[in-house]
């Protein structure tokens, strides 16, 4: 069974703004809402580093355990999705996820809150695969198309991995051994638990 | 009698010092999600969706183009 997990290279990532503009275009995503966006430290510094961040679809989701109406919930590749048709859009969500990964599109007077959007890991929602619905509430549905998320496909230096948890540490593996640096993966023991460093990752078997 | 009362209103006190298990998992309550690999495209196949989608993660993979990693 696979796992699906983003892995984000912060010695790569050159804050193109490939990955949250890949995302806008493909999900038609509204002004407002960034499902991914780029968050950069130590900016104009030496040692400037910049990471795409996005909902990491945790293994053990701090939004999925907040939620009030349970509208949250994993797919069998451990994609954690919602249900926008329960969703009452009260940030419980945001304030839980170490991410900011949940997105409230304001449009309204006073502020107005309204249903909660973050990234689907392009794989739709709770409506028919590859319906209008789907993708007016989700955006479109690549995994179910084969395909990986686009933000990652997108990546010009990936930077950005997606895919089976094998499968990327894989090739982060390879990367690190032959550049010989950069060890740590960003957000990992935040996201999915355990160590953070590649070395500890058990690649070949499912975690 | 007086005992009795005693043991009720200490059971009736008492019923309330228990814990509710806050990390049980929660129900999903929304719609069912139609699986990915159900559609036209893979016909209920699960292993060829994820053979797709492993094949797919490995184009990532500049190394296998270049053919100049370093084995780990």
């Amino acid at each position: 069974m696979a796992r699906m997990k983003f892995i984000c290279d912060a010695e790569r990532c050159i804050e193109c703004n490939a990955c949250a503009t890949a995302c806008k275009n493909e999900h038609e995503v509204p002004w407002g809402v960034n499902r991914r966006r780029l968050v950069t430290v130590n900016d104009g510094v030496p040692g400037e580093r910049s990471i795409s961040v996005a909902c990491m679809h945790c293994t053990d989701a701090p939004c999925m355990a907040v939620c009030p109406v349970d509208c949250f919930y994993r797919t069998e590749d451990q994609i954690v999705l919602h249900d926008k048709d329960l969703c009452i859009g009260c940030g419980y969500c945001f304030y839980a996820c170490p991410f900011g990964a949940p997105q409230f599109p304001q449009a309204g007077a006073f502020g107005l809150r309204g249903k909660m959007d973050k990234c689907t890991y392009c794989a739709g929602g709770p409506e028919e695969n590859f319906s209008a619905e789907e993708f007016r509430k989700y955006g479109r549905n690549r995994i179910a198309e084969g395909k990986l998320p686009a933000c990652a496909e997108m990546c010009s230096t990936k930077a950005l991995l997606a895919g089976d948890h094998d499968a990327i540490t894989r090739i982060y593996k390879t990367r690190v051994t032959t550049r010989g640096k950069g060890d740590e993966i960003w957000g990992w023991s935040m996201a999915y638990g355990g160590s953070s460093k590649l070395a500890d990752q058990p690649v070949g078997a499912s975690t | 009698m007086r005992n009795a009362l005693g043991i009720v209103t200490a059971a009736l006190a008492l019923a309330a010092c228990h814990e509710i298990p806050q990390d049980a998992p929660k129900p999903y309550a929304g719609k069912e999600d139609v699986k990915p690999y159900a559609g036209d495209l893979f016909k209920g196949d699960k292993a060829k969706f994820e053979e797709t989608l492993t094949q797919r993660s490995n184009y990532q993979n500049e190394y296998l183009r270049t053919g100049s990693a370093k084995q780990p």
